[in-house]
């Protein structure tokens, strides 16, 4: 089985600096991966490399067996969405307006949204939960809802990949598991592959099934979150001391912070 | 007999009713009005510019918009035979009037001989040519006795003049302005001979380091004209000032517009100039 | 939405008709048809046309502008495109050229004017909206400051005719002229609508666009063409109308919403119904004098839109 999305060699960054150095990848479909490592190691440039924000230096990303720097840009983005960290709206558009235009990968120029279009744009409110906002100005809504609003609209573009740039970041703990347990059903009920930037290790622990732990531009670890989230491999890139012990209720990896102050 | 006689008594006043049937005259330019009025041409003026004050009857006729923005639908409307204008500003309208076969007739006169070549012009479009030799006659005359009074003067004892236009920026009338022409008719001498334009922006310095004889304000002043000229920097010490030689009392209107009044002119600025 | 644009259309329709009917001159309507007033009827046909395409390509150009530059504050005039007009104008008359060949004078120096402050703000292919905003500002201002050397240095007394330039003229005599301008307007119009798509999604962000598959540098480059074309072709012929292209397109985001899709059709035909009511007020406030429509545009449009904008607080 071909993977999904192929990392090849991959060297890229801003101003012909190389941020991210040579990584090279597999990943499969319904993988729900989580990016994490130390600031400055380039875990958002990565995810810009992968989404197409950023065109790399060397090296290569093959979505489907194709090339994504060659694809069309609409074919591409057909394919992939990419929810970032927040999105400040001033214009007084409708969340329904803002959800309908993840159909516009798919829509001529001038061509109106069809049946079909307004099912999806449905489905996807109805999978966040903010079919009730539908009428409502995107710019007054509370950032949990704006956040549920926009992961809507990357929704609607159906695409089999979703990429997540710190989705939770600015959201309290409540709202936090709310989103992360849609991302985790839709890994799992629709099969939509993930790939997520994240700080919180023990969020990464808890939902992905494939951790990248970057540090300094290269893939320090990668595997399972059993696999990575090592005390030993912590302490080297975060350069602090933490413990891990297992999660009570799923056994999964736990990671506690040790403050060196007494 | 007696029908040839009737006929012919009957064209004849035809003719005669005819040649002086109301005709319907446009003046664009305070200047053109003057002229218009002076060569009897009252009755048969049905519009003129908002600034056209003189003579007092011309503020009675119909208004057809200011001086650069002429409207042409109310030109259209009073139907002239003739519309009378200067050139510069109106360009727009006047080859608009002009495509709309309207007749026009641009008057731009820079000195006295175009002045008269002008109402000359005038008289010819409007049957005036009597009234006009008068006029022309009557300021010939004025400006003659002028002529013969400075004629003996040898330049270098003529008076310095400065013309000033307007105070912020320093404005004059310089070589190739109409005004320019009046002071020299005078028996003046402009201090702004050598300026590039006609009407310019001049330097205050200047103005102290040829020290003009007398200066001349064409705009309305209420202070103390040389009061307040002495209040600018170094100007206390131009002779106009020092002698309070700085008129403010000459109307602008017969110095600044070429019309029919500027013999009047001449005859203030020499009352002025040789006090 | 549908009623709103219909209501609209009548209200230009009805503008249009009052802007024949009245003027500087009282007509009384039974004499409006009659063979001496064809000449008047077909200037004031002539004037309402031109008012309706400036006040439509100006709101429009404003609304691109707005859009690829998400500055509220962005309008037509900010490419340098009215200095530069004026500085082709200036050059052109001081050059001895005949008044025929103004208008196209004026169009060239605002295109360069144009390419001028693109290729200053560019970075590589890419425009960064603050560099564009940036050189804009310069580049108006360094033009202006040539266009005042100019005519203080120059003999010709037909340059201080300039003044209709920065208050703006809807009288232009030349129906040919119009028309082309007409062409040139309804065209940038017309590809400016048919990427409303797209101007949706880069108000929300650049970013954001790209993800939806939306090439935003070209998206911007045409933007930036389409309204420059449009403003050029009006300054050259109308000079300087303030007002219009930065807030009817803000009025009318209150009104219809923020969707291109229907602020560029709502927002054409109200442009052109405001600035057909701001030149009859030109022409009936003090006849036979004529207000400068700029002046009307500025003192009409700001009260309501105040008023617009309050009610709007009130209620959200």
């Amino acid at each position: 089985m071909k993977s999904l999305l192929e990392i090849n060699n991959l060297s890229g960054g801003y101003y012909k600096q190389r941020v991210i150095k040579n990584i090279s990848c597999k990943i499969e479909k319904g993988d729900f991966v989580g990016i994490i490592g130390p600031n400055g190691s380039g875990k958002t440039t990565l995810l810009r490399l992968l989404s197409r924000s950023l065109a790399p230096e060397e090296g290569s990303v093959m979505l489907e067996d194709k090339d994504i720097s060659r694809m069309g840009l609409k074919e591409f983005c057909r394919k992939a969405a990419f929810v970032p960290q927040d999105t400040l709206i001033n214009f007084s558009f409708t969340v329904a307006e803002i959800v309908l235009m993840g159909r516009i990968p798919h829509l001529e120029r001038l061509q109106p949204e069809g049946k079909y279009d307004i099912e999806i744009a449905k489905n996807a409110m109805a999978m966040t939960d903010t079919a009730y906002l539908k009428e409502k100005n995107i710019n007054e809504l509370s950032s949990g809802e704006r956040q549920r609003v926009i992961i809507a609209k990357a929704l609607t573009q159906d695409p089999t990949l979703l990429f997540l740039d710190e989705p939770t970041s600015h959201l309290d703990i409540g709202h936090q598991i709310q989103i992360l347990d849609l991302l985790k059903k839709l890994n799992r009920d629709n099969g939509l592959t993930i790939i997520m930037v994240l700080h919180d290790l023990n969020m990464a622990s808890e939902y992905c099934n494939r951790v990248l732990l970057l540090n300094n531009g290269e893939i320090f670890k990668e595997g399972t979150p059993q696999e990575v989230l090592t005390y030993q491999n912590i302490e080297t890139v975060y350069k602090t001391i933490v413990v891990v012990n297992k999660n009570p209720i799923n056994s999964k990896p736990y990671v506690i912070l040790v403050s060196r102050e007494k | 007999m007696r029908k040839i006689l009737l006929i012919s008594c009957v064209f004849v006043l035809g003719l005669f009713s005819f040649a002086h049937a109301k005709a319907r005259y446009i003046s664009l330019a305070p200047s053109t009005t003057e002229i218009l009025f002076a060569l009897g041409l009252n009755e048969d003026v049905v519009g003129v510019s908002s600034y056209c004050d003189y003579p007092p009857e011309a503020k009675t006729k119909e208004n057809v918009g200011d001086f650069s923005r002429p409207n042409i639908e109310k030109i259209i409307y009073l139907k002239p035979d003739y519309v009378f204008c200067t050139g510069l500003e109106q360009a727009p309208v006047i080859s608009e009037l002009k495509r709309l076969k309207i007749n026009v007739y641009v008057s731009d006169p820079s000195n006295i001989d175009d002045l008269i070549k002008s109402i000359n012009d005038i008289a010819k479009i409007t049957s005036r040519d009597k009234e006009a030799k008068l006029l022309i006659a009557d300021m010939q005359a004025k400006i003659n006795s002028i002529t013969a009074k400075i004629n003996a003067i040898p330049l270098n004892k003529r008076p310095k003049v400065f013309i000033e236009i307007w105070h912020d920026p320093l404005t004059t009338a310089g070589k190739g302005s109409f005004i320019d022409e009046l002071i020299t008719v005078s028996g003046g001498r402009n201090i702004a001979f050598d300026t590039k334009r006609p009407y310019s922006i001049f330097s205050p310095e200047e103005v102290i380091n040829r020290n003009p004889d007398c200066i001349i304000l064409t705009y309305m002043e209420k202070e103390k004209p040389a009061k307040l000229m002495g209040e600018r920097f170094g100007w206390g010490n131009v002779s106009a000032v020092k002698n309070d030689r700085v008129y403010a009392d000459i109307d602008p209107n017969i110095i600044v517009r070429p019309g029919p009044r500027i013999a009047e002119g001449i005859e203030e600025i020499h009352k002025r100039l040789y006090k | 939405m549908k009623k709103k644009v219909i209501i609209l259309i009548f209200l230009l329709l009805f503008a249009g008709a009052l802007g024949i009917v009245i003027g500087s001159v009282k007509i009384p309507l039974k004499e409006l048809f009659l063979e001496q007033n064809r000449s008047i009827v077909i200037m004031r046909i002539l004037r309402v046309l031109t008012a309706a395409i400036s006040g439509a390509g100006l709101a429009v150009a404003g609304i691109a502008l707005q859009a690829i530059l998400r500055n509220p504050l962005a309008e037509p005039y900010l490419l340098g495109t009215s200095s530069g007009a004026g500085l082709g104008a200036v050059i052109a008359i001081t050059l001895g050229v005949s008044s025929l060949y103004m208008p196209a004078a004026a169009f060239i120096g605002a295109i360069l004017s144009i390419i001028l402050v693109y290729n200053l703000a560019r970075n590589n292919n890419k425009v960064p909206e603050h560099s564009l905003i940036l050189s804009g500002v310069i580049v108006s201002v360094a033009l202006s400051a040539i266009i005042v050397f100019l005519i203080s240095m120059s003999a010709n007394e037909a340059l201080h005719g300039m003044t209709w330039w920065l208050w703006g003229n809807i009288q232009v005599f030349n129906p040919k002229l119009i028309l082309a301008v007409a062409i040139l307007v309804t065209l940038g119009i017309a590809v400016i609508y048919i990427f409303c798509q797209d101007l949706n999604a880069i108000s929300i962000g650049e970013e954001e666009a790209t993800h939806l598959g939306i090439n935003v540098e070209r998206v911007k480059k045409i933007m930036i063409i389409m309204a420059s074309l449009i403003t050029a072709g009006l300054v050259c012929i109308c000079g300087i109308i303030g007002f219009v292209g930065l807030i009817v397109p803000h009025m009318m985001r209150l009104v219809v919403g923020p969707n291109h899709k229907t602020l560029i059709p709502a927002t054409c035909i109200s442009a052109a119904i405001f600035m057909i009511l701001c030149d009859i007020i030109s022409r009936v406030i003090f006849p036979p004098l004529e207000i400068p429509i700029g002046v009307i545009t500025a003192v009409l449009g700001a009260p309501t839109f105040i008023i617009l904008l309050k009610r709007r607080q009130k209620i959200g």
